[in-house]
């Protein structure tokens, strides 16, 4: 019996992949319900991005000459976008996590339904939307630019960790926010605080110049270092510095077995209160 | 084997924890160690019994005895305070039918989802779809939203569901008072026949129909198994002990 179970590190990848059939219908559901009734239907996942890019881009023609010399248009608006693709999703998983639970209180409650799956489903979903975002920004770029860096292939290493990131923070949420209801207000003050403190309108190399220690303190916040090493990736065709990359996989995947405990700890005793 | 058993049940007991605010309960987690902050209710006490394989058991009880707790428990959607049980088998729960259905997606979207809770692969959700659709037998209205669907229905396809889950151990929980009569025939030709392979636990108010249907009657009482055994004697000290109790109240409004 104890050979069976798997080791700390790997319990959670054991268990969604156990799970795997119930992780796929859920996130078809999830993604047919949120358009259902809507004429344009799946249209709109690929038509939101797209107007966000053109209201910049229109937006930037008029003020950047003003901003900073020697960034043309299109470049400028390619990096915010970036910047909120990772954004959004990490503000998108965070609003909506503690609420999760008490959203599937007829699935926890009522079924035997492995209540860990549901923040696979939902990290799954935030990140096919911000697929099909990446998408958009991707002929965007080949079409204004001309061309794009060779690093691209690369994003799938920068994806996963930040995947298994999001999810451990969403254990972590979805166990909290069964508890009190506080947690769901905290994040509704404290992601627009960090919005601020990530790099989505500027860039962390226009930090150095004004203040070393400041972009220091920058470079804790995990999602900045995601969005700044996309950038690179995606955008100047540089390589990240690899020990920082090694050091965002380290933290990543640490949040996300340490969200996996928390969430297992408490599952039994969640399903009591919500 | 001789000990064939399905289900038993060691001593369980469940308490739950009642906290004055929401918000105790945050407390409760923190500061845990050093103090109490929640008043504790025993709903179950001590049940024991053991369920063979191919019985079909009935519990009564009246509301607030703890039938749908040891039903949670024994699905295992909630864990028992103390005690221990254990199931042979896998288990098709139908406890609150049609709850977890989405009711913008269509009946069969919905079956599938229900399908892969219960465990089933998509190979063989794909097999036996079109053996729920004809099951639940609600016709076109199978491809329909079914925030459409009357309550009838919807029962309907969450029975067609557990019926397809090839479950060894049904366990019911007050679900066929809703549909029509000839659904209700229906699930009640679906239980008997099961029953030849499989178990059955099945709590209900209608105790004619649990004389019928089953071998043995489970009476729960206060959170304890007041009563065991054949199911026409305990349902009629069951119904003798609600009588009493009505005159008794009746005598002192009196």
């Amino acid at each position: 019996m104890l050979a069976s179970i798997p080791p700390v590190y790997v319990a959670p990848f054991d268990r969604a992949w156990r799970n795997r059939e119930l992780i796929r219908a859920v996130v078809r559901r999830e993604l047919i319900s949120r358009f259902s009734g809507s004429a344009l239907g799946p249209l709109w996942a690929v038509l939101a991005p797209l107007l966000m890019l053109l209201t910049y881009t229109a937006l930037f023609s008029i003020t950047v000459p003003q901003l900073s010399a020697g960034v043309t248009v299109t470049d400028y608006a390619s990096s915010i976008f970036i910047g909120l693709i990772v954004f959004n999703l990490f503000s998108e998983l965070a609003y909506r996590a503690p609420m999760l639970l008490h959203e599937h209180v007829n699935f926890v409650k009522k079924s035997i339904f492995p209540s860990e799956t549901i923040a696979w489903t939902a990290t799954i979903r935030a990140f096919t939307y911000a697929g099909v975002a990446f998408a958009v920004y991707i002929v965007f770029r080949l079409l204004t630019a001309g061309s794009i860096p060779l690093t691209i292939v690369l994003t799938p290493f920068l994806i996963a960790p930040f995947f298994l990131f999001m999810l451990g923070v969403v254990w972590f949420l979805m166990a909290l926010g069964a508890f009190t209801r506080d947690v769901a207000h905290i994040m509704a003050s404290v992601v627009p605080m960090l919005m601020f403190a990530t790099p989505i309108f500027y860039r962390i190399d226009q930090i150095r110049e004004i203040s070393r220690s400041a972009a220091l303190w920058l470079r804790l916040n995990i999602v900045g270092d995601y969005i700044e090493m996309l950038r690179d990736l995606s955008l100047d065709g540089n390589m990240p510095n690899i020990f920082a990359y090694l050091g965002i996989v380290a933290v990543s995947y640490a949040v996300f077995i340490g969200g996996y405990q928390f969430f297992m700890r408490y599952k039994s005793v969640i399903v009591d209160v919500i | 084997m001789s000990s064939e058993f399905a289900i038993r049940c060691g001593g369980v007991g469940k308490a739950f924890q009642l906290y004055a605010h929401q918000n105790d309960q945050l407390k409760q987690i923190l500061f845990g160690l050093w103090k109490k902050f929640y008043r504790e209710k025993w709903v179950l006490n001590d049940v024991n019994f053991t369920v063979q394989r191919g019985e079909r058991v009935g519990i009564v009880g009246r509301n607030g005895a703890g039938k749908t707790t040891l039903l949670q428990i024994l699905c295992g959607i909630t864990q028992p305070t103390k005690g221990e049980f254990e199931i042979k088998g896998r288990i098709a729960p139908i406890l609150a039918l049609g709850s977890g259905f989405d009711g913008l997606l269509t009946g069969r979207e919905n079956a599938r989802i229900g399908a892969a809770i219960l465990g089933l692969s998509r190979k063989e959700v794909d097999a036996c779809i079109e053996d729920i659709a004809a099951f639940a037998d609600i016709g076109p209205f199978f491809e329909q939203p079914m925030r459409i669907y009357s309550v009838g229905m919807i029962a309907r396809v969450a029975f067609a569901i557990c019926a397809h889950a090839k479950a060894d151990v049904l366990i019911v929980d007050e679900a066929l008072s809703v549909g029509d009569e000839i659904f209700q025939k229906k699930c009640e030709n679906y239980i008997s026949e099961f029953a030849e392979t499989g178990t059955i636990l099945i709590v209900s108010h209608g105790l004619e129909f649990l004389k019928k249907l089953c071998t043995r009657v489970l009476w729960l009482e206060n959170g304890v198994v007041r009563e065991i055994g054949d199911p026409a004697k305990v349902i009629a000290h069951y119904r003798a002990a609600m009588k009493a109790e009505q005159t008794q109240k009746i005598a002192r409004v009196l």
